[in-house]
């Protein structure tokens, strides 16, 4: 099947207006809760999760991805106007955001990081549809050495680049690794770490974990927070019109941020919030005057927000086309696939071209609609940002419980998520992520099941791993990173004992 | 002020005690062999993991300065509190009870006036019927005398 006819195969599924409405749905709850500081995208996919039961597989995952890419748009307005990042993955929009709003140009930075974040978006989705094909041909080559081999990539990227600690990071993995094992296991059949209690036997509750690790934890943690509410002020379209000046200043940054967005989206592991990051940085290596920076320089707005688009459509490359999740976002996407008895992976594109090529086409009408949400209708976003945060966190309480208590209908399953919010809010307190834990419990039970199947064909053989080429390169590669981040934390602990003088 | 690196001496031990646990637990498994994993194989090495990711964290914390933490003790409390009684009224006194009971132990440790918080807690409540109930067609007993 060519590109060609796989977009208008896509274009097909995705103009049912059913689709059309739930892919609205989704970019419009995905900018709500991007808006909303304190929840993001992984706490409102989970928390959607148990919803789409109750809907076929295509227009489920059209809404959520809708939620996720959505969020992306919505992040930046809280950043700008309150200088709070509405997702992790806005969070260097802050940094020259909030010092434009102080100026007034809060309309001309929403304006820029809207167009920013659609251009983002644009080449990543182009990104995915000449790359996606490419990358499941690949993937039909790979047995269960090369998906062992990807996903300790995955897990190791996502542990060592994201956190500051790769130690604390690797644990998290692991951790999340072990918790995964929880449950029967599918080879042989053994209940394991079910303690006796007959809920815990179908391991630990995916939407719960989530929930617990992100929603409770973030609720806990940011009641006594006070906020800065009044800064945000009305937005006019006027005052959103952007100068040549702006325009010139913003192209290049908007392409490069693109560039650095799409390939660490690609990468499984690392995800939006690093590309964002690695975008910023970049802008300010190469600019003229990097002193500009941090004080509301528009290219330190529009090279973020394009990267964290582009980042949010190609971290579909790995999952749909390898059924590799690239963070823990997509993990739980994944997850939603599963449960609609979808198992991502090269056959997926494969055997479901509808819903595969459906679901990219639900993209482009997603992003476009999605400009709409953001431009004309910036007020509305802004008029939500007044809502304090002591209306809003008891309401996100009642709604993960009953979230939760939707998957199964078991109400335990909202005492698990109390516990696993104290767990998290442990983790909080110790600065532990908790998105490698939930990438690693997603992928715990595919990467045990893929080593014993790899190792029963090598007979036990461990150098099946670097005998078959691709494995081996892919082994290569996440032991660089761990060096890499060794090497870093060496480093580190040289300049603090130079620093200190001994 | 030359305090150690509390966080992460309590973190990595902890780690330390989860790994240790969870490989002595998984002793009861069958563990197999390299060619035919059993089920305790892979939870036992990545219980041995965890106890050397665990030392890798709490081990040098001991060599440098770290802040003292702070815990939101009352909003932790009430929180917990909060979910608990969700999740034990809700099939027992239906959706409008639990809500508004839940609603109201959740906003304890905000600033707000017992006014606000008792029109909050109907708020809610109403939105969630609305909302989940009436909306997403989910079944759940919603007044204590509806089973």
């Amino acid at each position: 099947m060519t590109i060609a006819d796989g977009l208008l195969l896509g274009l097909q599924a995705a103009l049912q207006p059913t689709i059309l409405l739930y892919c609205f749905i989704g970019v419009f709850l995905g900018t709500l809760i991007g808006v909303l500081p304190g929840i993001g995208a992984l706490a409102a996919i989970s928390l959607l999760l148990p919803v789409t039961y109750h809907m076929d597989a295509a227009t489920s995952i059209v809404m959520l991805a809708g939620v996720y890419y959505g969020a992306e748009y919505g992040g930046s307005t809280a950043s700008i106007l309150l200088n709070l990042p509405g997702t992790p993955s806005n969070a260097v929009t802050c940094l020259d955001g909030h010092p434009m709003a102080k100026q007034g140009r809060a309309g001309v930075a929403l304006f820029m990081t809207t167009i920013a974040s659609f251009v983002g978006g644009a080449i990543g989705i182009l990104a995915l549809i000449v790359f996606a094909p490419y990358i499941t041909a690949i993937g039909l080559e790979f047995g269960p050495a090369e998906y062992f081999s990807m996903m300790v990539l995955g897990l190791v990227a996502a542990s060592t680049l994201a956190s500051g600690s790769p130690a604390k990071g690797l644990a998290m993995v692991a951790l999340g690794l072990l918790l995964g094992t929880a449950g029967t296991d599918v080879n042989s059949g053994v209940t394991r770490f079910d303690f006796g209690i007959p809920e815990l036997s179908d391991g630990i509750n995916l939407v719960a974990l989530a929930m617990g690790l992100f929603g409770i934890a973030e609720v806990i943690s940011s009641i006594t927070r006070t906020r800065d509410a009044k800064s945000a002020e009305k937005i006019t379209l006027r005052s959103m019109m952007p100068n040549k000046q702006d325009i010139r200043a913003s192209a290049m940054p908007i392409l490069r941020g693109s560039g650095v967005g799409g390939f660490f989206g690609a990468l499984p592991g690392t995800g939006a919030s690093i590309a964002a990051f690695m975008s910023y940085a970049l802008e300010k290596k190469i600019a003229k005057d990097p002193s500009r920076f941090g004080k509301g320089a528009i290219e330190g707005i529009a090279a973020p927000e394009a990267a964290n688009n582009a980042a949010v459509q190609c971290a579909f490359i790995p999952t749909l086309t390898l059924g590799i999740p690239g963070s823990a976002t997509m993990a739980i996407m994944l997850g939603a696939l599963i449960i609609h008895g979808i198992q991502p992976g090269p056959m997926l594109v494969v055997e479901q071209p509808a819903l595969f090529w459906g679901l990219i086409v639900s993209f482009c009408f997603g992003n476009i609609m999605l400009m709409v949400l953001n431009i004309p209708l910036i007020g509305l976003w802004v008029s939500i940002l007044r809502i304090p945060y002591h209306v809003l966190y008891p309401a996100v309480l009642v709604f993960i419980s009953l979230g939760v208590y939707s998957v199964h209908n078991n109400a335990s399953d909202i005492l698990m998520v109390g516990v696993i919010g104290l767990l998290g809010y442990g983790m909080h307190i110790l600065r532990f992520e908790a998105a490698p834990l939930l990438l690693g419990f997603v992928l715990g039970p595919l990467m045990e099941e893929n080593l014993r199947r790899a190792l029963l064909m090598s007979y036990g053989d461990l150098s099946t791993f670097v005998t078959h080429p691709i494995s081996a390169w892919i082994l290569a590669a996440s032991a660089l990173i761990l060096l890499w981040s060794l090497w870093n934390v060496l480093r580190r602990f040289a300049q603090r004992r130079a620093a200190n003088g001994i | 002020m030359k305090s150690k690196d509390i966080r992460d001496i309590i973190g990595g031990f902890a780690l330390v005690a989860i790994g240790l646990f969870a490989a002595l637990h998984a002793q009861r498994y069958d563990i197999g062999e390299l060619q035919e994993m059993g089920p305790g194989y892979f939870p036992i090495a990545l219980g041995i993991l965890l106890m050397i990711l665990g030392l890798f964290v709490s081990i040098p914390a001991f060599f440098r300065e770290g802040t003292s933490i702070k815990i939101e003790w009352k909003s932790l409390i009430w929180v917990l509190i909060s979910i608990s009684i969700f999740a034990l009224a809700l099939t027992k006194a239906g959706l409008i009870v639990a809500t508004v009971l839940s609603v109201i132990a959740a906003s304890i440790p905000s600033k707000s006036s017992w006014k606000t918080r008792l029109i909050l807690a109907v708020c809610i409540a109403l939105l969630t019927y609305v909302v989940f109930s009436f909306g997403l067609g989910m079944i759940l007993p919603i007044w204590p005398w509806s089973h």
